[in-house]
């Protein structure tokens, strides 16, 4: 990771141009040729900084109105399991399992959810509560969205981005 | 809004190709012009449907590998001044109001846990909250991190103007 790479992803954070030849655009912008660009991506992707090059999508705006945090609590011993098995349910967009706070709050699995409606939602996470097995969880709905940012911004957080 | 648009945005989703013209892979892929795919994701932009086309950086790579979920406990009437401290944090990426007696829920990246012990306490002390008002929830692990929708299983009627 060169002060290069970085330039690069702090250009490339405000979106990749749509024009015929895009990384081109970005190259001339940095002063380095398409080939360079493309060879660098390649190179951070390979690396694991880069995760993914995709479109942002605000998916409210396409009719997906509901967003719910699920917490699960799952038996000592089906750590493991039971996370592969939430990650692998329809309509599940994040797994993780957090550190409880024990005596006050005993979940450790959470997915998250996005469906048209709350009633779709519910749906989804019964058939999830089936596949799984676990049937002690709390279905945490959002009601409004108050920051969302990407997780790592270049020159904002970047960490040793910076 | 129409079909092509959401089997766009469900190509728009894979990584977008490395190439000299990555949207002439999108293009063929959806066998329609290149032309017609740069001018319908120009639309989806300006409807803020797209917000851009982007790398998501891993943010453990990056050095900043603690990561927390943090839920607070805020009365009614402080949600708006706490969520404006909670908000001014470069850390946190990610805050939802939700339908719980924890009513704050937000994400919090550092270099260090320290870093995240230290913002939590001081939102806290700002706050004017107890330890009792706020569960710390570290990530233990990863299972699955990368959001993609299925659009193209929308009817694309009625879809569209995002209100409720």
């Amino acid at each position: 990771m060169d002060a290069l790479d970085r330039d690069l992803l702090a250009v490339l954070e405000r979106g990749l141009p749509i024009t015929r030849e895009p990384f081109a655009g970005i190259g001339s912008h940095l002063g380095i040729p398409e080939s360079d660009v493309l060879d660098r991506l390649k190179r951070l992707k390979s690396e694991g900084v880069i995760r993914r090059f995709k479109a942002r999508i605000d998916q409210r705006k396409v009719g997906i109105l509901a967003n719910a945090l699920v917490a699960w609590r799952v038996p000592p011993g089906r750590c493991n399991e039971a996370g592969a098995r939430l990650a692998r349910c329809p309509g599940v967009t994040h797994c993780y399992e957090r550190r409880p706070v024990p005596g006050r709050w005993d979940y450790t699995h959470y997915t998250v959810h996005h469906a048209g409606s709350r009633r779709d939602v519910e749906a989804e996470v019964a058939k999830c509560a089936e596949m799984t097995g676990l049937d002690e969880y709390t279905v945490i709905f959002s009601t409004e969205e108050l920051k969302r940012v990407p997780a790592v911004r270049v020159r904002e957080n970047g960490g040793e981005l910076q | 809004m129409d079909q092509i648009d959401l089997a766009l945005l469900d190509a728009l989703q894979d990584d977008i190709p490395l190439v000299s013209r990555p949207y002439d892979v999108i293009a063929a892929r959806l066998d329609i012009p290149t032309d017609e795919v740069m001018r319908r994701l120009r639309g989806l932009q300006e409807r803020g449907i797209v917000r851009c086309l982007s790398p998501v950086l891993d943010s453990r790579q990056v050095g900043l590998t603690a990561t927390t979920l943090v839920a607070l406990r805020v009365p009614e009437e402080k949600i708006p001044a706490v969520t404006r401290l909670i908000n001014a944090y470069p850390e946190v990426s990610h805050n939802y109001r939700r339908d719980h007696t924890y009513s704050l829920w937000f994400t919090v990246a550092g270099k260090d846990e320290g870093r995240i012990r230290e913002i939590i306490e001081e939102i806290k002390k700002r706050a004017g909250l107890t330890d009792q008002d706020i569960l710390e929830l570290p990530t233990v692990r990863r299972f699955k991190i990368d959001v993609r929708f299925s659009f193209s299983g929308i009817s694309a009627r009625g879809v569209g103007n995002g209100r409720t």
